[in-house]
């Protein structure tokens, strides 16, 4: 008896969430486009942020936040890589220097792989790439250093302070958004000052999605040769 | 080739730079070169001296027209050697004798030999294995008679760098010393 009622109690309850989810889906226009939130940013992002590349104007300027936050998991990323291989004392351990070949490959390649990179984040409004890609692409002018040349380090001192000051760069470019317009990341270079209205399209347009590239393309840049640095180095006893 | 100055290398890399990125833009907007001048100076700061040795010396007209000659030059031993490995391919009897040989070079400079190396290797038929100092092994689709039955070492070496670093040579030479 009491499994017969347990049966037919189950199948109520099916049926009354199945009439629910039903109703609900009735109310969803079958086979019409649904993509609202897409259209709005493909009919507005001009007018509302002067970039020309829509994809970039909703990673930075729409969804600004989120990219912050980004960039802080690979802040968070590379103190772990530092911390998991930690020691106390480490350097090159690399002992075959790089044939001629690559050595001197690598001196041609180095200035050009740097300005290859800071073009691509500084178009990131204009064209496909932005700061990740850019930085990443400096980065490996970092590692051809390290596997060419065996004494080979990047500048410690340097680097870190750049880190530190192109991310507290970012958080201030929001704050001063939420200064003048009244909230974080607001952009006030192409909303309230109107700078680069008549030249959508050119380079100087675009509000601070260009700011905030170039100071994401540094930071992507020196963390990962940190991150590099890190694994290739190792340890040695005193 | 002696050290250049500073300035001379820095002005060097800059030039070589901005070009690049006039490539890269492909545009003539102001704006953009206004950029483009910035970035390459910032750049030309952080690398000349990794970048190049001779610095503006690179630029002597008689070493850029002989790197323009050079192209068409290449470009035509490319298309021979082309046709040479592709007759070697399609021919019934397949007719390859490959071996490594050692050629020795005239060039002082590292990207002259760099250049050298990667003249050889783009080459086909030809893939240089390595360089040590002035020495380059070299591998080869077809080892021919004269080098093949050398009598000594330093014949073999007369023999294949007559036949396959010396035509680069010729232009390498003027264009990085």
């Amino acid at each position: 008896m009491v499994s017969v009622l347990k049966r037919s109690l189950a199948i109520i309850t099916l049926l009354i969430i199945g009439y629910w989810l039903a109703q609900g889906l009735a109310g969803v226009p079958f086979g019409q486009d649904k993509m609202l939130v897409g259209h709005y940013y493909l009919d507005h992002v001009k007018e509302q942020t002067g970039a020309v590349n829509a994809v970039t104007a909703i990673v930075v300027n729409y969804r600004g936040f989120d990219t912050l936050g980004e960039v802080t998991v690979l802040f968070i990323a590379s103190t772990g890589v530092g911390a998991l291989l930690w020691e106390r004392k480490k350097r090159r351990t690399a002992k075959t220097e790089g044939s001629i070949v690559l050595t001197t490959g690598t001196r041609l390649l180095v200035p050009f792989v740097m300005l290859f990179g800071a073009y691509i984040f500084i178009h990131g409004h204009l064209t496909p790439g932005g700061g990740f890609p850019g930085g990443a692409t400096i980065a490996t002018a970092f590692l051809l250093l390290y596997m060419a040349f065996t004494m080979y380090e990047i500048p410690h001192k340097a680097f870190e302070k750049t880190e530190g000051l192109v991310g507290m760069g970012y958080v201030i470019v929001g704050l001063i958004g939420l200064a003048i317009g009244g909230y974080f990341l607001f952009d006030w270079i192409w909303q309230t000052w109107g700078w680069g209205h008549d030249n959508i399209g050119r380079l100087f347009s675009g509000g601070f999605i260009p700011i905030i590239y170039i100071l994401i393309g540094l930071k992507v840049g020196t963390e990962l040769s940190g991150i590099i640095d890190n694994m290739l180095k190792e340890g040695v006893k005193e | 080739m002696e050290e250049a100055s500073r300035a001379s290398k820095f002005v060097y890399t800059f030039i070589v730079l901005f070009i690049l990125w006039l490539v890269v833009t492909a545009s003539l907007d102001s704006q953009e070169l206004i950029t483009g001048a910035v970035i390459a100076l910032i750049v030309a700061a952080l690398t000349h001296d990794v970048f190049t040795r001779a610095g503006l010396a690179n630029l002597h007209p008689k070493r850029v027209a002989y790197a323009i000659a050079y192209i068409p030059y290449f470009l035509w031993a490319m298309i021979m050697a082309n046709l040479d490995v592709a007759y070697r391919v399609l021919h019934p009897a397949r007719p390859i004798r490959p071996g490594i040989v050692k050629c020795r070079t005239v060039l002082n400079s590292d990207t002259g030999k760099l250049s050298l190396a990667n003249s050889i290797t783009l080459t086909p038929g030809t893939i240089t294995l390595d360089v040590d100092g002035d020495n380059y092994f070299i591998h080869w689709i077809w080892v021919p008679d004269e080098v093949l039955n050398a009598k000594d070492d330093s014949e073999h070496v007369e023999k294949a760098s007559e036949a396959i670093t010396r035509p680069f040579e010729k232009y390498l030479r003027v264009i990085f010393g």
